[in-house]
């Protein structure tokens, strides 16, 4: 008799036997691994990764907490408590600035990341040239694959004082040239724009992924009846697109604590004139690492994961009540 | 169908607003080719303009002679972490992704929630930059540049949405003609789904080629800096004098010429201009097909 009928017959007897269910349980958990040995050898180097990137990492965690020195390891160093947050909310520390910074200029992204992409998509919706279409969606989405230094040089090329070819425009009108990087004021518009011009091809697509689902039984109808186009996209495609709208911007803030270090520090670099406008909380980080020391800066990194944390939370359950139970994630 | 006045007013608005939208996408970098065939004193004198007033290949040449070691070289090394990046990426990503699509794995459900919790919350990058460089030494060393993009969570989800179409009959009888699930992987999933991999693989490409921030964690020697780093300490000389923090009178900073920054950027641009209208259409897919996922 093998030992898949002795089971059966176990089963079959029907005895109570706390000891032995508990040991099936753990048997099961071993039969698993066994029978999908290979799989699961499949997802390791994958959990690897995620550890020593990610979860490792959240160890350090402590440290916002300690006055750290190398010498002696995050674990050895000297526990402060909360004096390293209280640095950075009150005297010497920027969190109302950066934080500012952070959010306004993601403000405006989220904005501008709406009304763009969503005329777009609208637009070449209605546009019968095949090849104007192809075209204009080839040279917007271009800038997406462009690294932000490239960016930076491009930006340099068209803001610079000397030979920036916005000055030598306003040369030519007559007006005073402004120099562009040592006044603050104009930055963040900068940003803005920089933001628009690689992101908007890359959200437009989305947006007409979700086009490409509509109803066209809906735009005939409504053309019998004798709509307008500007009816048509107030009435249909408009309403039908909103669903992907609030998932994207609700994705966005989500996100609205996390700045993008790598555009901020490829447009700007140190610049330390243009540094109060346009110093968000990832690039606060990095220059407090290097100035304030390692404690300081883990400390503004961990109110920011925190934040993050809540928003992100905040915004799927929005997303749960809005979409019928689908969440974000 | 005659068409009302309205609708053809709605046309040519859209007409004009995305031929000026395209512009805007366009001009900068017509810009920066231009002004980088351009003679330099003629730039020198009357600043940047799109079309050149005198086209010169002078530019090229001296950057060539000049640092054309350095650039080779930092190109090699943009090209080596580009591939052995995307490759190994690629590995990881499609094995998890695969192995996560089995619906017959028990714990699938638990290691995706485990890789979904990185995107929700991170430690931050001290502590993140503290393992990379006392444990991991990834200061000056290649492979920094390479292993922390070695999984992208949204890609690996993006996968496992490819290996989900498979029927899982194919699966299955490949198990019962006794084949085990990395043989199944390779021989019948990979071929498979060869349009997702080409996707997600050309996104890790792009980032590896695009990178330039794990160089700022970790690179501090020249001759590892990969193309987008050597242009970003050329920029922030450019940047610090221009700010006026440094003066320029009586250093010793040469300040690169104009003509020069602008060839340094079409350089790091580089081969995604020739192979953009060729790849163009896999990162639509790949985006669209996130986007119907979200």
């Amino acid at each position: 008799m093998d030992a898949s009928s002795m089971e059966i017959k176990n089963k079959s007897i029907g005895v109570y036997q706390p000891g032995k269910i508990k040991k099936s349980k753990k048997d099961r958990f071993i039969k698993e691994f066994r029978d999908n040995k290979m799989l699961y050898l499949m997802t390791l180097p994958g959990i690897i990764v995620l550890l020593i990137f990610c979860y490792v990492p959240m160890s350090g965690i402590y440290m916002a907490f300690t006055d750290y020195n190398i010498k002696q390891g995050i674990f050895g160093s000297k526990f402060v408590g909360f004096q390293n947050f209280l640095y950075f909310f009150t005297d010497g520390g920027m969190a109302l600035r950066v934080t500012y910074n952070t959010i306004i200029l993601n403000v405006f992204y989220i904005i501008t990341g709406l009304v763009f992409p969503i005329s777009i998509s609208i637009f070449l919706n209605e546009i019968n040239s095949k090849i104007f279409k192809k075209a204009t969606q080839m040279f917007l989405f271009f800038p997406y694959f462009l690294s932000w230094v490239v960016i930076g040089a491009i930006i340099y090329s068209l803001f610079s004082s000397d030979v920036g070819v916005v000055n030598t425009i306003l040369k030519s009108f007559g007006m005073e040239p402004v120099r562009w990087y040592a006044e603050p004021k104009y930055w963040k518009a900068i940003l803005v724009g920089a933001n628009v011009w690689k992101w908007t091809g890359y959200s437009t697509i989305v947006y007409l992924a979700a086009m490409v689902n509509f109803d066209y039984a809906l735009y005939e109808a409504a053309i019998v009846d004798g709509a307008t186009k500007f009816q048509q996209i107030r009435s249909i495609t408009l309403p039908l697109i909103k669903p992907t709208a609030v998932v994207l911007t609700l994705l966005s803030v989500g996100r609205i604590f996390y700045g993008d270090f790598a555009m901020i520090y490829g447009i700007v670099g140190d610049n330390g004139v243009l540094s109060n406008a346009t110093t968000v909380i990832d690039t606060y980080v990095y220059s407090a690492m290097r100035t304030l020391g390692f404690s300081l800066a883990s400390a503004i990194g961990l109110y920011q994961s925190v934040m993050g944390l809540i928003l992100v939370t905040l915004t799927n359950h929005l997303a749960k009540k809005i979409n019928d139970g689908e969440g974000l994630f | 169908m005659k068409k009302s006045l309205s609708d053809r007013i709605f046309v040519f608005l859209a007409y004009t607003f995305l031929a000026l939208f395209a512009l805007f996408c366009l001009y900068p970098l017509l810009l920066t080719l231009g002004v980088s065939l351009s003679d330099e004193n003629t730039v020198a004198v009357k600043g940047y303009s799109l079309i050149p007033e005198k086209f010169s290949l002078d530019t090229y040449k001296y950057l060539f002679i000049n640092s054309g070691q350095r650039i080779i070289r930092s190109y090699g090394i943009t090209i080596f972490v580009t591939t052995a990046g995307t490759l190994s990426a690629l590995l990881i990503t499609a094995m998890m992704a695969f192995a996560l699509s089995i619906k017959t794995l028990k714990y699938r459900n638990i290691i995706a929630a485990y890789s979904n919790f990185t995107i929700i919350f991170s430690a931050g990058m001290i502590p993140w930059y503290i393992v990379c460089v006392n444990y991991l030494h990834f200061s000056n060393n290649i492979l920094g540049l390479i292993c922390p993009y070695l999984l992208s969570v949204w890609n690996l989800f993006l996968l496992r949405s490819y290996f989900q179409a498979i029927p899982d009959s194919i699966i299955e009888s490949a198990k019962i003609d006794g084949a085990n699930y990395f043989q199944i992987f390779a021989g019948i999933a990979v071929p498979l789904t060869s349009t997702g991999l080409l996707t997600v693989g050309m996104m890790y490409a792009l980032q590896y080629w695009n990178d330039w921030w794990l160089s700022v964690m970790f690179i501090t020697k020249r001759d590892l800096f990969p193309l987008q780093y050597y242009l970003f300490n050329i920029m922030s000389n450019v940047q610090a004098l221009t700010s006026g923090r440094v003066s320029n009178i009586g250093s010793k900073i040469s300040l690169p010429t104009e003509t020069v920054k602008m060839a340094v950027t079409v350089v790091a641009i580089g081969p995604i201009i020739f192979i953009y209208p060729f790849i163009q259409r896999y990162f639509v897919k790949g985006i669209m097909a996130g986007a119907v996922k979200g």
